[in-house]
């Protein structure tokens, strides 16, 4: 069963029989965009242990621990939003073997180049239904750097032909309106238009939670997502 | 016939598994993984699940051993992956299969490859590691694992047998000529089993026990290991320490590397291939330790974009005291080419040539020369799961026919 949609403040029945359609209409309207914000907080995992490099046949050990991110997710406001323009694009490094960041969320038609940052070869691949693809063998400072349109909405799960422990994800959305969580799970989407929408947190590949929430111009939200079920 | 159609049955399911399973493969991996003091103790169990099928020609090529045509080798392979702090690293491979190559022997487990690797300074300057573990010799070991090797068979070099016994000693070329069969007189009663006496240069990964020390120096690579038996030793003898360490082997190799594409080596190698229980056919006033294989190599290897090539060649020389000197030239070329994200194809060609040695009616060369081509492509279904087919025709040492082809399936589950 839905839950009844969340209200941005103010929620005088009075304001919003006699605001609302006209606001809506106004706010809705492409170009116009309203300064509703909503914050929040969602229970993320347990922190991942960080990956063992194998090493087995390597003549090179160079030690060290490597870092990953401890669990994100990604919040994001599902609706019907103007076409906006391309989206800018943003880069996924390798770096000390590893993805930074480990969790990059695009809006679709978006452009991700992959720097190699490392003195070794990297081969970042993907067999994602949403996007398939490899890169080859490519080495740090090589130009263009290669980079990857994703058009379609889903998870693309990437990894390294060449480092097996080397994994990251990117989240494709069909929406602008998308945010990280800090590592507590607290989160602030800002820049939203007024309406009804449903807010959506992505946890993992098996698990997004979801709330109706009704967005008032001007309004803001306090959004607390109910824990994860074992 | 059985085999095929149970490789065939696992096939099947494997791959309609597995489409489905990658999410849950991912964690597995995840789940296996273990980590106690902040990270500073990590440890992770990872794998892999082979089927393989064999559809061969007699004589069976390389170090396969079946009396059939065709063969279904199963094979459970678990890593054991292990950093302790920043200097510390462990590492252990536990199989269970037919035998460690292709065969028919009862199902059984075993411990190949079991080390402790100890990294002083974070630059990668020096490391000294302890156990059984792959040689340092060339750079096939680097990727003769079910997963990354494009090939279901190893290089030529690497499983091609010679006429050279490691459990006897040749006293004369007639003998050798014989177990090399480039002339009769192989008795009967050995021919049936002969397989099992001869060696290759290099045995597989020759994951014998030792020491080693590596690293790197700017653009230059070293490793060098001290092993209780020689390139050529087999399986069953990488464990054995009944010598005393009387007899090591010496290998070592030196790399540079200009840049990410480029890889350059050059390996040598020093030891007795004689086994310590064949010290009572020594020729009388000869010593184990003079029989000896000394084997030195060259390695390049190149990958860019889509394109990966490797080359390897190494020259050996087996000491047989009034016989002479066997020397053999071995070699390869492969390469390996992404057609698509999934889909991908390699060719192999090896070669082994050999030289002569002095016979009563003068010089004679001591084995069949053998080319072979590989054909292999292979396809990832996911990330977890990979299916080759190789197609190899090989000429030389043939006996009956002058061609023998192999054709091997290979299905492997990685977790």
């Amino acid at each position: 069963m839905n839950a009844p949609p969340l209200a941005a403040r103010p929620r005088s029945r009075w304001w919003r029989r006699a605001i609302l359609p006209a606001a809506l209409l106004v706010l809705t309207s492409p170009g116009a965009r309203a300064q509703v914000t909503i914050e929040g907080r969602i229970a993320l995992p347990k922190t991942r242990t960080t990956p063992v490099v194998t090493q087995r046949y390597e003549i090179v050990t160079k030690g060290g621990v490597f870092s990953t991110n401890p669990p994100l997710a990604v919040v994001y406001l599902e609706g019907s939003f103007p076409k906006s323009a391309t989206p800018a694009a943003v880069q996924m490094t390798q770096k000390d073997l590893s993805f930074q960041p480990s969790l990059l969320p695009l809006q679709v038609g978006a452009r991700v180049e992959f720097p190699n940052l490392d003195d070794t070869y990297h081969n970042i691949f993907s067999f994602s239904p949403a996007k398939r693809f490899d890169l080859g063998r490519y080495r740090a400072n090589e130009t263009p750097v290669p980079s990857v349109v994703f058009e379609v909405p889903g998870l693309v799960t990437l990894r390294c032909d060449i480092h097996e422990h080397m994994r990251a994800l990117i989240l494709v959305l069909d929406t602008p309106h998308f945010v990280i969580t800090d590592p507590e799970g607290n989160f602030r989407l800002t820049g939203l238009p007024a309406g009804r929408y449903t807010l959506k947190a992505w946890v993992d590949s098996k698990t997004t939670r979801e709330l109706p929430v009704e967005l008032t111009a001007q309004g803001s939200l306090r959004v607390e997502f109910p824990a994860v079920p074992k | 016939m059985k085999s095929p159609r149970l490789a065939s049955l696992w096939l099947l399911a494997g791959v309609t598994l597995a489409r489905g399973a990658g999410d849950l493969l991912d964690r597995v991996q995840d789940v296996l993984t273990w980590s106690v003091l902040e990270d500073r103790m990590r440890a992770r169990v990872s794998g892999t699940i082979d089927a393989e099928q064999y559809d061969l020609q007699r004589p069976v090529p390389g170090v396969i051993q079946t009396a059939g045509s065709t063969l279904f080798s199963p094979r459970l392979a678990v890593f054991l992956d292990a950093q302790f702090g920043r200097h510390v690293y462990a590492f252990a491979q536990a199989r269970a299969d037919r035998g460690f190559d292709p065969g028919q022997e009862k199902f059984h487990a075993r411990l190949d490859e079991y080390a402790v690797r100890f990294t002083p300074w974070r630059d990668g300057r020096l490391s000294v590691q302890a156990g059984r573990f792959a040689t340092v010799i060339g750079s096939w070991t680097a990727r003769h694992g079910s997963w990354s090797d494009p090939f279901v068979t190893a290089p030529l070099p690497y499983e091609n047998l010679t006429g050279v016994w490691d459990a006897e000693a040749a006293r004369s070329s007639t003998a050798l000529l014989a177990w090399s069969h480039v002339r009769p007189g192989l008795p009967a009663a050995i021919a049936a089993t002969e397989k099992k006496l001869r060696i290759p240069i290099i045995w597989g990964p020759s994951y014998a026990a030792g020491v080693a020390a590596s690293g790197a120096l700017g653009r230059f690579t070293y490793a060098m290991e001290w092993k209780n038996a020689s390139l050529s030793s087999r399986p069953e003898t990488w464990s054995e320490i009944d010598g005393d360490w009387a007899h090591p082997t010496m290998s070592a190799r030196l790399g540079y590397r200009p840049n990410e594409m480029w890889n350059f080596g050059v390996s040598a190698s020093d030891g007795t291939y004689l086994r310590p229980s064949a010290l009572r056919t020594v020729v009388p006033g000869h010593r184990l330790g003079e029989y000896r294989e000394r084997v030195l190599g060259q390695d390049i290897s190149f990958a860019w974009h889509y394109l990966q090539v490797w080359t390897e060649i190494y020259t050996t020389r087996f000491a047989i005291p009034l016989v002479g000197s066997a020397d053999t030239l071995a070699y390869f070329v492969e390469t390996k080419y992404k057609l698509t994200p999934q889909f991908f194809a390699a060719v192999r060609w090896n070669e082994q040539l050999f030289s002569t040695i002095p016979d009563r009616a003068g010089p004679v060369r001591w084995g069949h020369d053998v080319w072979r081509v590989d054909f292999a492509p292979g396809y990832r279904f996911t990330p977890h799961t990979q299916l080759k087919v190789q197609y190899s025709l090989q000429h030389g040492d043939s006996g009956a026919r002058d061609y023998t082809r192999t054709l091997a399936t290979q299905f492997t589950v990685r977790f």
